[in-house]
């Protein structure tokens, strides 16, 4: 099984409730890790204002903010290597990168678009 | 005094900034005391007087004070604790990742709710039996937490995601991560708190309408925790007798005398004392002790030289304000020092010049709204209700992004959309609406987001830093809201404080945020000077003369610019008397 780190932006609360407007994606995104850790799923998240030195000790995840910045972020790794940079993956991303069949959509989705704000 | 008998082990003193809560908390640990009990006194109060009051020196750690048998004290900071809090994360990562977002991590753990959950990871310990605290009877501490630190404490869901995994999850719990003390040890803290037989809280409030109605909010959501024993001390209340002497004097009682009558009705049930307004300062233990007893002797008539308070007033800041013919002007301060006042007096000066004015306020109470609308030529008022607000903003969220939840999931959106960053974004959005009118006119508002919540708000912060990115050195003509808040010619931030110790130093943290940020303040206003009232009864003028101090230290140490507003004999409500604020002379209509 395929292991996924997840290096969120610097947050406050990962619900983003904090900023100016609570992103559906992050709230999304949540349910999702949710659900695919309930199949079996290794996911790990590391948010920047919390653990830091998980970004340090990584050479990827380092080099990466160096680069970019951390407005680039979230940066997502399988197995150590950049799988996606600059959003989080959809439930069908995590489904396929895992092996985990997905199910039909349990969770209702908050907006008519389901992803970022109408 | 009621909150004295028969006390059980944990005292918390609560209330806003100036009340009085450390002095009141020094005297029931030296009363205590001196009744036989062993007692420590936990003080973080940022201007903590403790260690002078007593002679000797304090500082994190307990120390015996040998003035008082029996007694210890323990004084922690909590700026101190948060910046401690903050290197442990930090620290380790400093000169390993890059510098700006090193920033970005600090500013991150630079919140309110970071500094109330370090401090209260210092006072677990203390909650706890542990053999630190063991030889003591009872334990009385200058503050207590706010309901939404408890609720976050007690929120079963958010402990069991974030100890379990190890890892920080969707949770508010941000503040929390990276602090040392376990989980059992939180849950029996939280849960001394709550028992009534181990805890009494005592609401500390000064005899001012607002003030109370504050109080009352906070009785509210304490109680809705679990901390259900509440005392009342209505501290420094003017003796009756001192009305006689002085119109001002008169008008203070009877102005007092009204707002207990009309107590909101969660603090009428409770237990109350009153103590009345001392004429000294309340340093050393003879003071201290005398707080409680109950007994006031008359002040004696003293020479009757004139107090002078050289100072500018109100009046030469609105000349400045003037000048720039439009622009921003945000109050800023703590809850009772008179923004909503200050704002709507600026307003009215500013419109009767000729300007077109825009004041938005936040009052709760509305009346002074309601009688400007309408009033004056150039003058438009609105107001926001930030209750109305902050509901609307936590519906709206919850039954948008919150939709798709689970119950616990609802539970720690709910308990985020609670903390005060929300309630201070909810309000600013609201106000945001109307600060573009401000490139053609006066736009006057009684609040000011903080710089900690400007530079969280991403909408201002990052489109600032995409912006000048591409404009680059070519320095363009992009102004972005955060750069309109920067530019002291479009916007100037006013800092009210009172002349007294704590909430001056209030304001200079509020300063400092604001530094933060880019901001830098453009005047301070010293407001309900007792001195620049020149009043006549011997307390008032003891009084006054106290002040001086105070106003000293603001016009050199702390703002560029500034100026005192009287205290005034009558609630300033309606043009005539706000221009009394001013020292404007009010000629007969």
């Amino acid at each position: 099984m395929k292991t996924i780190q997840v290096f969120d932006p610097a947050l406050c609360c990962s619900t983003g409730v904090c900023g100016v407007d609570v992103d559906q994606v992050l709230v999304a995104f949540s349910a999702d890790v949710d659900w695919a850790k309930q199949n079996g799923a290794r996911i790990e998240r590391f948010n920047l204002a919390q653990q830091p030195m998980a970004f340090a000790e990584n050479a990827i995840v380092k080099g990466f903010l160096e680069r970019s910045g951390a407005e680039a972020l979230p940066l997502i790794l399988i197995d150590g290597e950049v799988a996606l940079a600059g959003r989080y993956p959809n439930r069908a991303e995590l489904a396929r990168w895992t092996g985990v069949a997905e199910t039909p959509v349990e969770v209702k989705q908050g907006g008519c678009c389901g992803g970022k704000s109408c | 005094m009621k909150f004295l008998e028969q006390p059980p082990r944990f005292l918390f003193f609560t209330g806003k900034g100036g009340v009085g809560k450390t002095s009141i908390a020094c005297a029931t640990a030296i009363q205590l005391a001196y009744g036989g009990k062993n007692v420590l006194l936990v003080s973080t109060d940022p201007a903590s007087n403790v260690g002078q009051v007593f002679g000797v020196e304090i500082g994190n750690r307990i120390t015996v004070l040998p003035a008082v048998p029996r007694l210890s004290a323990l004084e922690i900071d909590p700026q101190a604790a948060a910046q401690a809090y903050r290197d442990r994360i930090v620290g380790p990562v400093r000169g390993i990742l890059p510098e700006a977002v090193v920033k970005g991590i600090e500013e991150q753990l630079s919140g309110g709710c970071t500094t109330e959950i370090a401090a209260f990871d210092e006072f677990t310990g203390l909650l706890v039996e542990s053999s630190l605290t063991a030889s003591f009877d009872h334990i009385v501490f200058d503050t207590a937490p706010t309901g939404h630190t408890i609720r976050m404490l007690q929120l079963p869901g958010a402990w069991t995601g974030f100890l379990e995994e190890g890892k920080g999850d969707a949770s508010c719990l941000g503040p929390l991560a990276g602090l040392e003390k376990q989980r059992a040890q939180y849950k029996a803290a939280v849960e001394a708190l709550a028992d009534e037989n181990r805890t009494r809280l005592i609401l500390v409030a000064r005899a001012q309408q607002s003030t109370l109605r504050e109080v009352a909010r906070t009785q509210m959501e304490l109680a809705a925790v679990g901390l259900g024993r509440q005392y009342l001390v209505v501290n420094g209340l003017l003796p009756r007798a001192e009305a006689a002497l002085d119109p001002l004097a008169a008008a203070i009682c009877q102005r007092e005398q009204a707002a207990l009558a009309a107590i909101p009705r969660e603090l009428a049930d409770l237990p109350r004392d009153v103590i009345a307004l001392l004429p000294f300062n309340l340093v050393g233990i003879p003071a201290l002790r005398q707080l409680l007893a109950g007994t006031t002797s008359p002040v004696a008539a003293d020479d009757g030289e004139p107090i002078t308070l050289d100072a500018p007033g109100l009046s030469t800041l609105v000349d400045g304000i003037a000048a720039d013919c439009h622009g921003l002007v945000m109050l800023m301060g703590k809850g009772g020092v008179g923004k909503t006042t200050l704002a709507a007096a600026i307003a009215v000066e500013l419109a009767r010049r000729g300007f077109p004015v825009h004041l938005t306020t936040s009052d709760p109470a509305a009346h002074l709204a309601e009688t400007l609308h309408g009033s004056l030529e150039h003058l438009t008022v609105s107001r926001i209700d930030p209750h109305a607000e902050i509901e609307r903003y936590r519906r709206e969220v919850m039954e948008t992004k919150g939709a798709a939840l689970d119950a616990e999931g609802r539970a720690l959106l709910e308990e985020d959309l609670r903390s005060p960053c929300t309630e201070e974004i909810a309000v600013f959005q609201a106000f945001a609406r109307v600060i573009r009118e401000a490139g053609q006119k006066f736009v006057v508002m009684d609040t000011a987001p903080t710089g900690h919540t400007l530079l969280l708000l991403d909408a201002t912060g990052a489109y600032h830093r995409e912006v000048v990115r591409h404009v680059g050195a070519k320095g363009g003509h992009t102004i972005t809201p955060m750069m309109q808040l920067q530019d002291p010619r479009q916007t100037k931030v006013l800092l009210v404080t009172l002349a007294e110790t704590t909430p001056v130093l209030e304001a200079a943290s509020l300063q400092d945020d604001l530094r933060r940020a880019e901001i830098e303040p453009w005047a301070w206003i010293v407001n309900n000077s007792v001195a620049a009232a020149q009043p006549q009864s011997p307390l008032l003028r003891q009084r006054a003369r106290n002040e001086l101090r105070e106003v000293e230290a603001v016009a050199t140490r702390y703002a560029s610019r500034y100026a005192v507003a009287p205290l005034l004999k009558e609630e300033p409500v309606g043009v005539v008397r706000l221009q009394e604020l001013l020292g404007v002379a009010v000629e007969a209509a």
